[in-house]
């Protein structure tokens, strides 16, 4: 066995009420400029293959293929129509072990094909469950939340893995995940154990993507492609599990709408209830929607309940695991600014960062720095806005 | 109707509450002044279980893979869903897991709890890995229906079903709340915004009853406790720690400072002017004509 029986990269698309969602293009993209690469490197002809369950979904195909996919594997079935872990586990898994698509994929490797080499998911609610429950049924590893990802050929050497012997694993995919702060890279590799009392072959290297970090390409209508038909194989007793009902649930939050966005991270902390009331008087002479930082999301800040509840919920966070956006004015307030918050806000039209720590990295992120605490600021720009405008409507 | 018999999954974390973390200089977690607890989202699984305690009864087992003195973790949780049992897997070579072996050792564990299991509980996910993956991967090695996202759930006992709602997050669309029923044996992953509705009278009297009883127990939880090693979990050794592990963390390093995108101005906080001048910019701001 070779790596040569690993071929192609899977990407695993999703779409919900009739649209593709962007972070599956946004993969697409990111295994284009990947293979472009790969194929010229290792003069190599591997496919970019985009894999969709659902139903009545054929004219999503041409679609995929303009983004970049090389293939497009289709299972399109009634039982299909809503999302069931097992189901939809299952399908993703038989294609990407059927070896009649491979040979359409690819007829020079059709008989040497055992499983995809590459895997992509998305970290969102469905990609990070799906992607989890399929690698298991696949037997090979998996990482979360990726936001960089590199192939090369690499000499590792690991106790476990490889008795502590060097030993080169070819076109291995480096997977790149921030950690919780925001401050660190954890890169993480999928590699097969050569130690022969372990030895195992671990394919595909699977990795979920965050939303928002990779471009999609610019779709060209006249891009080619093929387009594979799958008859899923469904299990009378998985059909047991029914989804009752499907509904779109409108945000209490919505930073499309308003022009400012204020922003509050874990600088709050001296006094999270009062402080946090200042934000909110900021935000209302501003009409602004108010956005916090990622930690503040996992309520570790002692707040009254209705604050809480209202401000510190995961819809309000700014960042790779939260809203992109792009209002004409952002507001941060006691906000470091770890790479994944800038991630989130750097498209803002005009950046105020409210800041007692002039080294903190958001300095170089906004187009004013107000150096100071928030709570001896906020109150000071409440009144001057009010001020100035009062001036406009007396003129 | 047998009464449920439930199992929750939790681990032991660093606490990041104000007061009890510790970060060095550079803004990273600094591990050894750090304390240790148990993870929010495992005490809101632990909440999710004691709801069906309370709603249908049910006997609850607790576990955990972890070094010794994560016991505390399952004294916490046992504290908050009032555990009948809990299990401790403890052994140097599960350490170094990744997801894929850490679902072998809690599924064997699992499996070799007393009865079948109808309900399976984690948390969403970790809050120093934060891969959300574990739970979802046991489900499958147990062979599990595997629900995500729950938000709030019930059970129907003659059916042996489980109605779930799920909260799906999803970007650049909104959000979606799905109802899904399926029979059990289940495994639920719950999202933080879940919430335990204790509706009637009844239940709230048998709700200060367990809560009673939970504290009795946590206060003596080495009596609910048993912690297994390898051997005595009889798991595959070639399937956990390392040697089951197919990813390995390969480095760590700081996350390299993106070039200033932006030159900032520097202003006084405290000086009028300043203000005066700060504000007048942020509504030229506002104001511009910019076609977006």
């Amino acid at each position: 066995m070779t790596e040569e029986n690993y071929r192609h990269v899977y990407v695993v698309i999703e779409h919900i009420d009739g649209k593709i969602l962007p972070v599956s293009l946004e993969m697409l993209g990111e295994a284009r400029r990947l293979f472009d690469d790969f194929n010229a490197r290792y003069s190599s002809n591997e496919k970019i293959v985009a894999v969709i369950l659902g139903n009545n979904i054929k004219d999503f195909s041409k679609e995929l293929i303009e983004y970049g996919a090389d293939a497009v594997v289709c299972a399109d079935h009634p039982e299909l129509k809503d999302l069931r872990n097992t189901i939809h586990t299952k399908v993703i898994s038989q294609i990407a072990l059927d070896k009649e698509i491979a040979s359409r994929i690819e007829p020079d490797y059709a008989k040497e094909f055992k499983k995809p080499r590459y895997i992509f998911f998305a970290a969102d609610s469905i990609g990070r469950h799906l992607s989890s429950t399929v690698l298991v049924e696949l037997e090979s590893g998996l990482a979360s939340d990726i936001n960089k990802l590199v192939i090369h050929d690499m000499t590792v050497t690991h106790q476990i893995k490889t008795e502590g012997k060097p030993t080169l694993f070819k076109k291995t995919l480096e997977m790149y995940r921030p950690d919780f702060s925001g401050f660190l890279w954890t890169t993480i590799l999928c590699l097969n154990n050569t130690t022969p009392s372990i030895k195992r072959e671990y394919y595909p290297q699977g990795c979920s993507i965050i939303p928002g970090v990779f471009e999609p390409i610019k779709p060209d209508p006249k891009r080619s492609g093929e387009i594979i038909f799958y008859e899923p194989k469904i299990e009378e007793n998985d059909l047991k599990v029914k989804v009752l009902s499907h509904k779109i649930v409108k945000s209490e939050v919505d930073f499309e709408i308003r022009k400012a966005v204020v922003s509050f991270g874990r600088g709050i902390k001296d006094a999270p209830d009062e402080n946090i009331k200042l934000v909110v008087e900021l935000a209302k002479q501003l009409d602004a929607e108010i956005g916090i930082s990622l930690p503040i999301s996992k309520k570790l800040l002692p707040a009254s309940q209705a604050i809480s509840s209202t401000y510190m919920i995961p819809a309000r966070v700014i960042g790779t695991s939260g809203s992109k956006i792009s209002p004409m004015l952002y507001v941060a307030i006691g906000i470091s600014g770890a790479m994944q918050h800038i991630a989130g806000m750097q498209d803002s039209e005009f950046v105020v960062a409210i800041n007692p720590d002039e080294n903190s990295p958001i300095k170089n992120e906004c187009d004013i720095f107000i150096n100071g605490r928030m709570e001896d600021v906020i109150p000071l720009l409440v009144e001057e806005l009010k001020k100035q405008q009062q001036v406009v409507q007396a003129g | 109707m047998e009464p449920l018999n439930l199992a929750v999954i939790v681990k032991l974390e660093p606490d990041f509450s104000e007061g009890n973390v510790s970060y060095k200089p550079d803004g990273t977690l600094n591990r050894n002044e750090t304390k240790s607890t148990l993870g929010p989202h495992s005490g809101i699984a632990a909440k999710a279980a004691f709801y069906a305690k309370v709603r249908y009864g049910a006997k609850i087992s607790v576990c955990s893979m972890g070094p010794p003195w994560a016991d505390i973790a399952l004294q916490q949780a046992q504290q908050t869903c009032d555990a009948d049992v809990l299990h401790l897997y403890s052994d140097r070579i599960f350490a170094g897991a990744d997801t894929l072996a850490t679902a072998e050792t809690l599924k064997t564990g699992i499996e070799k709890m007393e009865g079948k299991m109808d309900i399976v509980f984690s948390g969403h996910r970790a809050s120093d890995g934060e891969t959300g993956q574990t739970g979802p991967q046991t489900a499958w090695k147990l062979g599990f229906t595997f629900i995500g996202n729950v938000i709030s759930y019930d059970v129907n006992l003659e059916k042996r079903t489980v109605v779930a709602k799920c909260l799906l997050t999803l970007n650049g669309v909104p959000n979606v709340i799905e109802e899904i029923e399926a029979p059990l044996p289940v495994f639920l992953t719950i999202d933080p915004s879940y919430k335990s509705n204790f509706t009637t009278v009844s239940q709230r009297i048998a709700f200060e009853k367990y809560q009673k009883e939970a504290y009795e127990r946590a206060r003596n939880f080495k009596q609910s406790l048993k912690v297994f090693n390898i051997d005595e979990l009889g798991v595959d050794k070639t399937l956990v720690g390392l040697a089951g592990s197919p990813t390995i963390v390969y480095q760590v390093e700081r996350i390299p400072k993106g070039k200033a995108t932006r030159q900032a101005e520097v202003f006084d906080g405290s000086n009028s002017e300043h203000i005066r001048k700060v504000v007048a910019k942020m509504r030229e701001a506002l104001s511009a004509m910019v076609i977006k």
